[in-house]
């Protein structure tokens, strides 16, 4: 039965979690997908080693740089 | 079991994963369910042959293509969480405090099925897996609607046909269901049962070469 082998198209996802209400998001790592939904199950599967008590995923594209290593600023 | 045999052989790496992070969810669920009928008063079930496990007959045999894993994921695993939101719901103690984490794990495979079936062309397993879906929960008037109209679940067999359908997003349900060779216990029609290996690792006899001599 055909299908493609990996996604026409992927987004990139960071992760950010926290293990207590005190400290804030980190960020733990990065998923790739074809959806929000993919994403979430991957992020979950992925980065679970730790009692997290929050994690959330936001799509790369979404984030707004200011600066960053290697820039003109 | 099948979840994990697809842990290193999934189309991208993170589907590697998540197939891999599934399988030990639903290993937990698996003992949490035991641990449940125990305390409820159900002695174990004979584990001697293929044919003695309660299976779906889905997963007699380890699964050739990635499409059965996106039908099993998206189909089947949506049939056991609904079955178990039904007992999570329903009046029974025991089941109400102990299914609440399972079903928080549930909605991540819900996530990953429901996107992989958007991805993949999963026809023919996806309406074989359908048609076992709605064995597994029984014909109308049989335990299940029994276990409802007593409280116990709190959807009957129309319900959980409805929800499953709901799930699959106009998807076309299979039709001409022939309850002739039901059987009531392991709620499949199909003769048969889990494949040899699969069950030898089961068992625990695989893993045994692997022990030392005398051990």
């Amino acid at each position: 039965m055909p299908y493609a082998r990996v996604h026409a198209e992927v987004h990139e996802y960071d992760v950010f979690a926290r293990k207590t209400r005190v400290e804030p998001l980190h960020q733990v790592g990065s998923v790739v997908a074809p959806d929000d939904d993919l994403a979430m199950a991957y992020a979950r599967a992925t980065y679970d080693e730790e009692r997290w008590v929050e994690m959330m995923i936001v799509p790369k594209a979404a984030i707004i740089s200011l600066w960053a290593p290697g820039g003109d600023s | 079991m099948r979840y994990a045999e697809w842990c290193i052989a999934a189309p991208t790496l993170e589907a590697d994963i998540a197939a891999a992070a599934m399988g030990l969810d639903d290993i937990g669920h698996s003992r949490v369910l035991y641990g449940s009928l125990r305390e409820l008063g159900t002695p174990d079930a004979a584990e001697d042959d293929g044919a003695s496990y309660a299976n779906v007959p889905f997963l007699d045999q380890p699964w050739r293509d990635w499409s059965e894993f996106v039908a099993a994921n998206a189909v089947l695993d949506g049939a056991f969480t609904l079955m178990m939101e039904a007992l999570a719901n329903g009046n029974v103690d025991v089941l109400r405090t102990r299914l609440k984490k399972m079903l928080q794990e549930e909605r991540y495979h819900t996530l990953h099925g429901r996107s992989w079936m958007q991805e993949v062309n999963s026809g023919a397993a996806l309406q074989r897996a359908w048609r076992e879906s709605l064995e597994w929960i029984g014909p109308e008037n049989s335990d299940v609607d029994e276990l409802h109209r007593a409280g116990r679940l709190a959807h009957g067999v129309r319900d959980l046909r409805r929800l499953l359908e709901e799930r699959l997003e106009g998807k076309t349900p299979p039709s001409g269901l022939e309850w002739g060779g039901w059987e009531p216990i392991r709620r499949r029609t199909q003769p048969g049962g889990i494949d040899q290996a699969t069950l030898d690792m089961l068992q625990g006899l695989a893993e045994r070469r692997y022990m030392p001599a005398g051990g």
